[in-house]
């Protein structure tokens, strides 16, 4: 009766363990996916990266692995991300393998968030495989807890029948997200010197790249040069008596501009724009006058 | 003595008036989006915001429009209920956010991890927000409150997919409690205060986590405010924690954030006002995008300083980003 309870015990046991052991492991999971595994050479197509997770997770970092015999990375696309600000924005780090890192303030939780995707051309025929590797997704529980995350690969097949490339038409003609750039300091970086720092995203191509520039004077800085930028950036007026504009511009061209005002702006008189537009004003009214009286006389 | 006709007073005084308005920057302003922190409401920006009744960014305009150019709601036609001839606007991209919060306190929307819109909620903790001008695409959106003590509640979080025309409407939020303890070490035997803020007669339910965990009851009173007195006799020398949930009208609240104690040989007195919370390195008040540039800058290099390793491993990593994450308020 003892070795028959104890074997019922273990079965029941056992059972539990497997019963349990589908919702344990699927707590996280990372999906590549795209329309037709099943590929022409030459052909461009479109892979896509999604978190799906029960739980709440705020960072995220992992590479993304490809054959780079078979497959060139043309592009990757963030603009629909999940991820709010990243660390290493999707980039080949070296052939066949892309790096990425960022966080989601609050946590992502549910199913099929996209993270990034990618667009491939196929080189030549053969059978290959994409795969995530050593991700490391942290639970937004306040410490930075390893959530155990599965990783599906995504197998595909590239035929020798040569596809005819139409070059994908994106049509793009929102520019990026209201953001709002700040003017700070920090005695933990760059000295304590006044930095800027900005982020935005777009939500159909995704940023491309910021550009920022500094002037002291309000007409006349349409005269001074964009320079590109990252954020932080660190300020070249350290007085702050400049207005500092950023470009915020999407991979097909759209751009938003914003204005920081300055903390310590020039006084009116210090301003050589506002004497070359009185200068001018004066000109001008003097000239009228001059024409004006001389048309009365004649 | 020169007299002028009056349209040629009008040509000088134009030419007078185009360098004044130059001066004064007035045209310049209107061809930029001026964005500079501690401004008011800007009518026009997309975002409704306080003293607006809506805001469809350019959109905005007189009937057929749904708002109107000074960002209050027009009133097009009036079809009522007959029908006949009425206008009725088209659904605008919007999405609107409604829940409970803590009477009176301040609510706060996240877009994409940035403050967007910021509202009061009423005497019975109710809330509304509402923002358009949204693009097509998905959005994590945030919320949280601050309760009368300025402590603020756990950031809730709601993946959105926007699409052109469509109104999507976020309801039954319900912000969890706040909480806060009155020791942060505290003699074994005698009491721990756990108090905080929910919704005028909520019913909180007080977790203090152990070997084995305890859950306590108690009735917010009619300001939200809610106190439970815990006997530590129950307990185990050492660290524990307790986290809050609170119910009301049949809709319950996840657990909110949670707060350590130790408990020990001897009581002392939790500070108060609390710490900065984690990550907040400029220390005003806020984790946001300034506090996420600083620990960037710091990413994987050596020797960081000690107030950014937040889990003190001696370097900056994604954990540390993760800790910033969890507190973080846009």
């Amino acid at each position: 009766m003892n070795s028959k309870l104890k074997i019922k015990r273990y079965l029941i046991a056992t059972f539990m363990i497997f019963a349990l052991l589908p919702s344990a492991t699927l707590a996280a999971e990372i999906n590549i996916d795209t329309k037709n595994p099943e590929l022409k050479t030459g052909e461009q197509f479109t892979t896509a990266i999604f978190l799906s997770t029960d739980e709440g997770i705020n960072a995220l970092e992992g590479q993304i692995v490809f054959p780079p015999d078979l497959l060139e990375l043309k592009e990757v696309q963030d603009g629909d991300s999940i991820i709010n600000f990243w660390l290493e924005k999707p980039r080949i780090d070296s052939p066949g393998k892309i790096i990425f890192s960022g966080i989601t303030p609050g946590g992502f939780q549910g199913n099929s968030g996209l993270l990034f995707s990618m667009t491939f051309q196929t080189k030549q025929s053969g059978n290959g495989t994409i795969t995530s590797q050593n991700v490391k997704a942290l639970k937004n529980d306040g410490v930075g807890t390893p959530i155990e995350i599965t990783l599906p690969n995504f197998q595909f097949s590239i035929s020798k029948e040569v596809a005819v490339v139409i070059p994908a038409q994106k049509e793009d003609y929102e520019p990026p997200e209201m953001f709002l750039p700040e003017v700070t300091h920090d005695k933990n970086i760059f000295d304590d010197k006044w930095f800027l720092v900005f982020a935005t995203q777009d939500k159909d191509s995704g940023i491309d790249h910021y550009e920022v520039k500094e002037s002291r004077q309000r007409l006349f800085s349409v005269f001074d040069k964009w320079v590109s930028a990252e954020s932080p950036h660190i300020i070249s007026d350290q007085e702050l008596r400049s207005y500092v504009f950023i470009k915020a511009i999407d991979k097909a061209g759209n751009a938003r501009v914003f204005k920081v005002n300055p903390k310590s702006p020039l006084m009116w008189y210090e301003n050589y724009e506002n004497w070359t537009i009185i200068i001018v004003g004066a000109f001008a009214v003097l000239f009228v006058t001059k024409k004006l009286w001389r048309k009365k006389r004649t | 003595m020169v007299t002028f006709p009056y349209h040629n007073k009008s040509i000088i005084a134009a030419v007078f008036l185009i360098s004044l308005a130059l001066l004064s920057g007035s045209v310049y302003a209107s061809n930029q989006e001026a964005s500079t922190s501690g401004t008011g409401p800007v009518c026009g920006n997309g975002v409704v915001e306080s003293g607006e009744q809506c805001d469809a960014g350019g959109s905005n305009a007189a009937c057929p429009a749904a708002c109107s150019a000074s960002c209050a709601i027009n009133s097009c036609g009036g079809g009522g209920a007959s029908g006949g001839g009425g206008y009725f606007a088209p659904s605008e991209t919007k999405v609107i956010f409604s829940g409970r919060a803590y009477p009176g306190s301040r609510v706060t929307l996240l877009k994409d991890a940035q403050i967007t819109a910021q509202t009061v909620a009423d005497s019975a903790a109710n809330f509304r927000i509402s923002i358009s001008g949204l693009s097509t695409g998905s959005y994590i959106f945030g919320v949280y409150s601050e309760d009368n003590q300025g402590r603020r509640s756990s950031l809730l979080t709601f993946p959105t997919s926007v699409t052109f025309g469509v109104a999507i409407e976020i309801g039954s939020i319900f912000i969890t409690p706040t909480i806060a303890i009155d020791k942060s070490q505290v003699k074994h035997g005698e009491n721990i205060a756990i108090f905080g803020q929910s919704t005028p007669e909520a019913n909180i339910t007080v977790s203090i986590n152990s070997e084995e965990e305890f859950f306590g009851q108690i009735i917010a009173d009619a300001n939200g405010a809610y106190l439970y007195n815990f006997d530590t006799a129950k307990l185990v020398v050492g660290q524990h924690l307790t986290k809050s949930k609170a119910a009301t009208g049949g809709v319950v609240s996840s657990f909110g954030k949670a707060v350590n104690f130790t408990v020990g040989a001897k009581t002392v007195l939790a500070q108060s006002p609390a710490l900065p919370a984690k990550g907040d390195f400029n220390h005003d008040s806020r984790v946001n995008l300034i506090d996420f540039s600083i620990t960037a800058y710091w990413y994987k290099r050596v020797n960081p300083p000690a107030s950014i390793d937040l889990n003190g491993d001696g370097k900056v990593d994604l954990i540390d980003f993760s800790i910033m994450a969890f507190n973080w308020t846009g």
